[in-house]
């Protein structure tokens, strides 16, 4: 049996901050299409939805807003 | 050369498998490190036990490859939901939340988790990459590959040309329309848990007879083109994911079972609960049939590779290979989700150059047992261990004495299917061993039935077919000749067959040495042979699991490697 592999430790703010964007470019690019224009309203409502709930840490002081989308 | 780790993970069944050079190193299912039972969790422990066991560190992987494309998969999710309103309206924020929290940043989580540059995790299709499981590692250079399941992103059924590495889609029949889903309602109708109770479903079907077929023809249809649909209004798997069944369903075939009651034939509702299950097996057989036709007449291929979790139902895979016209049938033993993560390196492997991989010969690519973690655990609680020089002799003599030994040897398997490295083994002749089996050691449903491993080269001698590309990996049944159903009386199910493993010394070599130590003490080489693992666990993997099964269960011997514990008469 080989030594157990060592678990890296987590990536710092900035790298995993450049994944997460590259990740939004590539939903973007996704949703860029023609034929997925209709959607694109919902996902970004969703998404500045989600990045406010991230900001706030929580849904207490969203929750208005959430009311309203759903 | 290429270093791969494939990975599934966000539904159920998270695995991982290594592919080096195009060899599969490794293939491991979360559940079995993690412990809990079809763990969907992102597979790390898994990772990184395959690269353990490959000696590898993170960084000498090439690329990590996932099993779905996740914003194709969130634009089905969005698309449906909207579809589909007012009816998901409950739906919509779980949904969403699942997809946006958590799953579209899947390969940045892989990247972080595994300690990879983000460039290097890829991703494929998820149907391509069942597709890939199955050709990929078959004895075919040429064949029609068929994957039916849930759903991945869109796709729900595919028909594939397969031609050396290269695979080409021909049909599709898209979600919501789901031969998977119409199981798994139909599973969660008859009161098992979806995902769970699939196989129960399977075991019930032989204890009913297919009479409710009217009812049926209004769930679900064959459509005239080889394809099918459902009544949606019979399900409920676009608005409410923990159901999957709606009212117009109870219309049809009465109010669902409760779950959780005992089962008893003598009730006329537990007969027709039975009914139900024989009318949707015969019906999943049926329209199965008609894909594999179809999938002959687009590829005009001799052999057939099946994937994804319904070709884990082992009746309809033996009727396949009866009926639908191909020579050969191969499924793969983790051809569930699980098996996505095999796929997925594989294509990956395929992309940077390697060739294509040898035939899977065994499932055992999992972590071997560690005896002398074992010994000094039994030690320190105090357990009778001893070494003995012949373990398989000794599996042997306990057998034939109609003890019950829980076998932990060699790497744990690849899939579903326990296929002798981590089983429960016993005599096939007494049908109390297998009341004893369910009620006291498995504690589940008396109807459901136990396998038989057999001897390869004995096979015709107790079964009325003979080994096959599927019989290895236990994932078809056959028919137990009607001069060897006495003998084999604690594996033979209500209708006839057993879900039987044909063993050869390259694929199973511990479980190959009891049998023939079997047949050496003038036995049949036949066990009963049942996964290592009580209610609701996963199976065994490594030394303190099997001392665990030991001490909570009710078996009469442990083997692990060369180590023996007896329970005390």
């Amino acid at each position: 049996m080989n030594a157990p592999v060592t678990r890296p430790p987590r990536p710092g703010l900035l790298r995993r901050l450049a994944a997460r964007l590259r990740t939004i470019a590539g939903l973007v690019l996704h949703f860029l299409h023609p034929a997925r224009f209709v959607l694109a309203p919902l996902l970004i409502v969703l998404l500045l939805a989600g990045v406010l709930l991230w900001l706030t840490g929580g849904l207490a002081y969203v929750a208005p807003f959430v009311y309203t989308l759903f | 050369m290429a270093r791969v780790l494939g990975i599934s993970a966000h539904y159920h069944d998270a695995a991982a498998a290594l592919v080096v050079d195009g060899e599969v190193v490794a293939a491991i299912q979360e559940e079995r490190l993690s412990r809990i039972k079809h763990d969907p969790g992102l597979p790390l422990a898994a990772a990184f036990a395959c690269l353990q066991h490959a000696g590898l560190r993170p960084g000498d992987l090439d690329a990590v490859a996932f099993y779905e494309e996740p914003f194709a998969k969130l634009e089905r999710v969005l698309v449906h939901l909207l579809r589909h309103l007012p009816r998901t309206w409950r739906a919509f924020p779980r949904a969403l939340a699942g997809q946006l929290g958590s799953k579209i940043w899947v390969l940045d989580h892989l990247s972080e988790g595994l300690g990879v540059a983000r460039d290097r995790v890829v991703r494929f299709d998820h149907h391509r990459s069942h597709a890939a499981s199955a050709l990929l590692v078959s004895p075919y250079e040429r064949a029609a590959v068929l994957v039916v399941d849930g759903v991945g992103e869109a796709h729900a059924t595919t028909i594939w040309d397969g031609r050396g590495y290269d695979l080409r889609l021909l049909a599709s029949v898209d979600f919501p329309h789901s031969l998977g889903l119409l199981y798994a309602g139909l599973t969660a109708y008859l009161g098992f848990t979806v995902n769970e109770g699939e196989y129960k479903v399977m075991g019930l079907a032989a204890w009913g007879q297919p009479r409710l077929r009217e009812q049926f023809a209004r769930i679900v249809r064959l459509t005239g083109d080889g394809a099918y649909e459902l009544d949606l209004a019979c399900f409920a798997h676009m608005s409410d994911a923990d159901l999957g069944f709606g009212p117009a369903l109870e219309r049809l075939l009465g109010p669902r079972r409760p779950p959780g009651r005992p089962w008893d034939f003598e009730r006329e509702d537990d007969r027709h609960y039975a009914d139900v299950a024989a009318t949707l097996q015969a019906v999943l057989e049926d329209i199965l049939l008609a894909l594999a036709r179809k999938a002959r007449a687009l590829t005009g291929a001799d052999h057939l590779c099946l994937a994804g979790g319904v070709a884990l139902n082992a009746l309809a895979n033996a009727r396949l290979q009866a009926e639908a016209g191909f020579a050969r049938v191969f499924v793969q033993p983790a051809a569930g989700d699980a098996g996505g993560a095999l796929g997925a390196a594989l294509l990956a492997a395929r992309e940077r150059g390697d060739p294509r991989p040898a035939p899977l010969r065994t499932a055992a690519l999992g972590l071997p047992v560690d005896a002398d973690r074992a010994r000094d655990v039994a030690g320190e609680l105090g357990l009778p261990v001893r070494r003995v020089d012949e373990p398989a002799a000794a599996v042997a003599r306990l057998v034939a004495a109609g003890k019950i030994v829980a076998h932990a040897r060699g790497r744990f398997e690849w899939g579903p299917r326990a296929l002798g490295q981590r089983s429960l083994l016993a005599c096939p002749r007494d049908p109390a061993t297998r009341e004893r089996m369910n009620r006291l050691i498995k504690e589940r449903e008396p109807f459901r039935p136990f396998a038989p491993a057999v001897l390869s080269e004995r096979t015709g001698d107790f079964f009325a077919a003979g080994p096959d590309d599927m019989t290895p990996f236990m994932t078809t049944t056959a028919r137990v000749r009607d001069d060897a159903r006495e003998r084999l009386g604690a594996v033979t199910h209500r209708d006839g067959t057993a879900r039987l493993q044909t063993v050869e010394a390259a694929r199973a070599p511990e479980l190959h040495a009891v049998l023939t130590e079997l047949a050496a003490l003038g036995h049949d080489p036949v066990v009963l042979n049942t996964s290592l693992n009580g209610a609701g666990e996963p199976i065994v993997a490594g030394a303190e699991d099997a001392l665990a099964f030991w001490l909570r269960h009710g078996v009469d011997a442990l083997v692990v490697e060369d180590l023996l514990i007896e329970r005390s008469p």
